[in-house]
């Protein structure tokens, strides 16, 4: 026998059921989409630590606008989100879980090392809004002001400023 | 209906990428069943799902003009098999103890089955021990029954080194099947 023939001899077919073709295809689609998805590269990410991803996520939606990027969740089988991104105008901050990183929600931690400021298009209209919602203030705007600071879901502090007042020189 | 060559669709999954679902849906089983044979099912499973990630992220390397992305995606399976050769071996081995074991036979069967029960194990590890280029080549050419410019286009070589490979890979394994100046050779 030809030693081509010996070897096609062991050639040997492993039965696979036909659920795992449509398994394959379904994973590959996903990964497919993921990447059609149209991408961005921010320089910088903040990432803030919560105690309660999902409570933090409808808060900082509902109070300030920040919209979750759906296709940024990480969670995990039991339904647990680990971290998820938002988004508002062209930034994005990440919303991660307390202790990782080392990382301390402000509502365990009982400081804020830090705040956020963000630009808006109108101030007093933001400020109703995070009011509507629930959200303490920290700092009221002055009459007729353009910045007003509040605290979210865990005591992370944010400061909205009119987006006039945004403005970063360029050297 | 006529369907567009692969090298179309291909080329179209570059602006629409869903398209590229199609080159699954044409070859996925047969590439599974490739992946099968040479790690068993379990391992297959995730190896076709990476063995097409892997694809989607090439796809622009692939020439538009062939029709066929089988070859193509063969040697990709190839590849990716590389960082399996324990499952492979594992496996090789197992297929060799279960011919060699082979049913009961009667009496004038029973020297072939003797034989067998050498020769494949034997096999097994020739094949084994052959070094990676041509074992895959090897493998393509008796396991998948691809032709020669098949199996060049998958290991992304000349048509003249996959035959020498080949050559080289037969030699290997007579040589480690019937060592020199044993049994059946002296007869020569």
């Amino acid at each position: 026998m030809k030693p081509v023939d010996l070897a096609k001899k062991l050639r040997r077919d492993a039965a696979f059921e036909p659920a795992v073709l449509d398994r394959g295809k379904a994973a590959l689609m996903a990964a497919i989409q993921q990447e059609a998805l149209p991408t961005r590269r921010p320089i910088i990410i903040p990432q803030l630590p919560y105690a309660d991803i999902r409570a933090a996520l409808s808060f900082l939606e509902r109070a300030f606008g920040f919209r979750e990027i759906p296709s940024s969740r990480m969670q995990a089988a039991d339904g647990v989100i680990h971290h998820a991104l938002v988004e508002f105008g062209d930034g994005v901050i990440g919303i991660g879980t307390q202790g990782a990183h080392g990382a301390v929600s402000p509502q365990s931690g009982g400081i804020e090392s830090q705040y956020i400021s963000v630009a808006v298009a109108d101030v007093q209209a933001h400020y109703q809004r995070a009011l509507a919602a629930g959200a303490r203030i920290a700092k009221e705007p002055r009459p007729g002001g353009h910045a007003y600071e509040a605290l979210d879901s865990e005591g992370h502090r944010w400061r909205f400023v009119h987006e006039r007042l945004r403005e970063v020189p360029t050297r | 209906m006529s369907s567009p060559p692969d090298g179309e669709v291909i080329g179209r999954s570059l602006g629409e990428p869903e398209a590229f679902g199609l080159i699954y849906d044409r070859h996925a089983p047969t590439l599974l069943r490739f992946l099968g044979r040479r790690v068993g099912a379990r391992v297959a499973e995730g190896l076709v799902g990476e063995l097409f990630r892997i694809a989607f992220e090439r796809r622009e390397t692939f020439d538009a003009s062939r029709t066929n992305a089988l070859p193509w995606l063969y040697g990709i399976g190839s590849n990716v098999l590389l960082k399996h050769r324990r499952a492979e071996a594992r496996r090789l081995r197992a297929s060799a103890r279960m011919l060699a074991a082979g049913p009961a036979v009667d009496r004038r069967a029973s020297a072939a089955a003797l034989d067998a029960r050498v020769l494949f194990p034997r096999v097994a590890d020739a094949i084994e021990t052959l070094p990676d280029p041509e074992r895959e080549a090897l493998l393509l050419f008796a396991w998948e029954e691809l032709p020669y410019e098949a199996v060049a286009e998958a290991l992304e070589l000349p048509i003249g080194t996959v035959r020498s490979r080949l050559n080289r890979a037969r030699a290997r394994l007579r040589e480690l099947i019937e060592p020199k100046g044993k049994g059946r050779n002296r007869r020569r």
